[in-house]
């Protein structure tokens, strides 16, 4: 044998290191990648310059802000936020249906969906990541939604006053309570706290129509289905009070007929429960325990529809 | 004995075993036998190349290797881990066919996405996305969106994701479909080297010159079956011939060979002529150095 010292490693200079030997463990669940494919869609949304949609939303405002109505300033108040919030609340709703249903059907026919899931990414954390990034684009809209509405509403508020109080101050019949009175009114339809409620009311719904959207496109064939189904049933989901009255205290109706509604009234969820937020902007007292439980309902609706879209997914094959 | 170990006792990168997908076709009650009992086995550290007609089985052989498709007879292993195992994931690089990644996203910022999914994160992240931007020769386009690559550079930037966890098997469908020559070459060149590292490649292509020229192993498949597989050499030599090639031969000397020939029994001259290069490797030699075509 030689005494010779062993030559230098021959290994060249490697742009890449050796491949690890074994199996390396990936966690059962994993926030990290979660975080990333929501943060992906995010992106993905800004960049497909969905914010655009905020200028028409500022353009109704703007309109409904400067309509002279022949009525009383309270009045005239409930009428811009009505507008407004219930502007809001569709732009909220369109979007979170558009847009969750575009991501899933389009990262399938672009095969982006393969490059993903061959990474150790499991299907739920691709779903939640899809959906978060989703809830995260409608919560910021919605918040700068807010935003643009309270900056209207506060001025035209500010301004109603001021001219209430300089007309009734200069008319000199009124006392000041008379006056503070008047001023009260005013601003009990103007910008409140409270409208932030009716904001959150807003994204419950549409939380729960983006987990609905979700769980269509996991077996829909393309991004228009799932939009048209989805729309159905958010209005279905209109109608279950007047189903339940109709259809089910109706004695005369098949027992087919009750079976049907009854199952739709299980599957659709019932979205005129978020319609509470309707009082708020109208001014009337914020139940706070109700506001509770519609949270409730908002997180086990969500824990259903991705329930039922894991089981579609986990063994969809692409 | 482990199944999936080979006889040196070393475990298979892949290991495909009597694997049988069958698709329905609607509501019809048809069915289409994609791939019909097929197995095969890619060594650790070989390119092994999968080939085969259009609808002859190869793409739906990668989604079960994959994990994207569930086999419906038989099975496949990655590593010794059956390829639904998520843990199979961290060990595999792939690139699709056409591959259409984010196109809002740049190619530095779709390798750090492609890297926190594998759990990737902070410097090392960093580093790993300028090495790998730097072995697909694409630093300078590291901030462009993949909205403005050609074909070749998409293509490059697909194989740097397949890559960007250090996968030890990396799979390749088609990486050539539709790509210059030159942005070709690059791939195939780019492919050899991941095998001098020691990754293991497993492609798909109809482009059979391609595999030939980067391949170990070769499997030809045609409507679901494996025809035949073995080493390149072994499938394309022809065992009753031999060629000679000769430099600066004269024509004395060419006439002497023809000569001796003529007079062994049993012996005949099949072809004489000059070689040729390829029109690929013409193309390339004109396009990346200037030269002059004429001889």
């Amino acid at each position: 044998m030689s005494d010779e010292a062993p030559p230098p490693n021959p290994e060249p200079d490697r742009a890449t290191p050796a491949p690890a030997p074994g199996a390396r463990p990936v966690p059962l669940f994993s926030f990290g990648r979660v975080a990333t494919i929501a943060s992906g869609t995010v992106t993905q949304l800004v960049r497909m310059k969905t914010f655009y949609f905020l200028l028409a939303f500022a353009a109704v405002v703007v309109a409904a802000g400067n309509f002279n109505l022949p009525a009383t300033p309270a009045k005239e108040l409930s009428m811009i936020k009505k507008v407004s919030f219930g502007t809001m609340d569709i732009f909220a709703w369109l979007f979170a249906i558009v847009a969750t249903a575009l991501l899933i059907p389009r990262d399938q026919e672009d095969r982006t969906l393969y490059t993903i899931l061959s990474k150790p990414v499991r299907r739920i954390e691709y779903l939640l990541g899809k959906l978060g990034g989703v809830l995260v684009v409608v919560g910021v809209s919605l918040l700068a939604m807010y935003a643009i509405c309270a900056v209207m509403i506060g001025a035209r508020e500010a301004l109603f006053v001021a001219a209430e109080v300089e007309a009734m101050t200069a008319d000199g019949r009124y006392s000041d309570a008379e006056i503070a009175e008047q001023v009260g009114l005013i601003r009990q339809q103007g910008l409140r706290a409270e409208l932030g409620i009716a904001v959150l009311a807003s994204f419950f719904k549409a939380a729960v129509v983006a987990a609905v959207t979700i769980f269509l496109s996991t077996f829909a064939s393309s991004s228009l289905f799932t939009i048209i189904v989805s729309i159905l049933v958010f209005l279905i989901g209109h109608a279950h009070s007047m189903a339940t009255s109709f259809w089910l205290h109706e004695t005369n109706n098949s027992v087919f007929v009750q079976m049907l509604v009854k199952l739709i009234k299980i599957l659709i969820p019932d979205f005129q429960l978020f319609s509470f937020s309707e009082g708020i902007v109208q001014g009337e007292p914020v139940v706070y325990a109700l506001v509770w439980q519609m949270g409730a309902v908002t997180g086990a609706y969500l824990l259903v529809f991705l329930l039922l879209s894991l089981l579609v997914f986990v063994d969809k094959e692409f | 004995m482990n199944p999936e170990a080979n006889t040196a006792g070393e475990v298979s990168a892949v290991e495909v075993s009597h694997l049988t997908k069958v698709f329905s076709l609607g509501l019809k009650r048809e069915y289409v036998v994609a791939v019909d009992n097929l197995s095969f086995h890619v060594k650790a550290g070989e390119v092994y190349g999968l080939i085969g007609p259009n609808g002859s089985g190869k793409s739906t052989t990668m989604k079960v290797v994959l994990g994207l498709m569930a086999p419906s007879k038989g099975s496949a292993k990655v590593f010794g881990l059956d390829s639904g195992d998520i843990r199979a994931r961290n060990e595999i690089g792939f690139l699709p066919e056409n591959p259409y990644f984010y196109k809002h996203l740049s190619g530095a910022e779709t390798l750090r996405f492609y890297g926190k999914l594998c759990g990737m994160k902070g410097r090392d992240l960093e580093r790993r996305v300028d090495e790998l931007l730097k072995l697909v020769d694409l630093e300078g386009a590291a901030t462009r969106r993949l909205g403005g690559y050609s074909k070749g550079m998409l293509q490059r930037i697909g194989l740097a994701q397949a890559l960007v966890q250090n996968p030890r098997l990396v799979i390749l469908d088609e990486p050539t479909a539709g790509v210059d020559p030159i942005g070709s070459r690059q791939i195939r060149d780019l492919i050899m080297r991941l095998r001098d590292e020691g990754y293991t490649v497993f492609l798909c292509s109809h482009l059979l010159e391609q595999v030939q020229e980067v391949c170990d192993r070769v499997g030809i498949l045609f409507r679901g079956r494996m025809r035949r597989e073995g080493a390149l050499e072994e499938l394309i030599s022809v065992d009753s011939q031999t060629s000679i090639t000769l430099e600066g031969a004269s024509p004395e000397l060419l006439g002497k060979i023809r000569e001796l020939v003529q007079r062994d029994e049993g012996t005949s001259l099949v072809a004489e002529g000059h070689p040729r290069t390829s029109l690929e490797h013409l193309f390339v030699r004109i396009a990346e150095r200037g030269e002059d075509p004429q001889p």
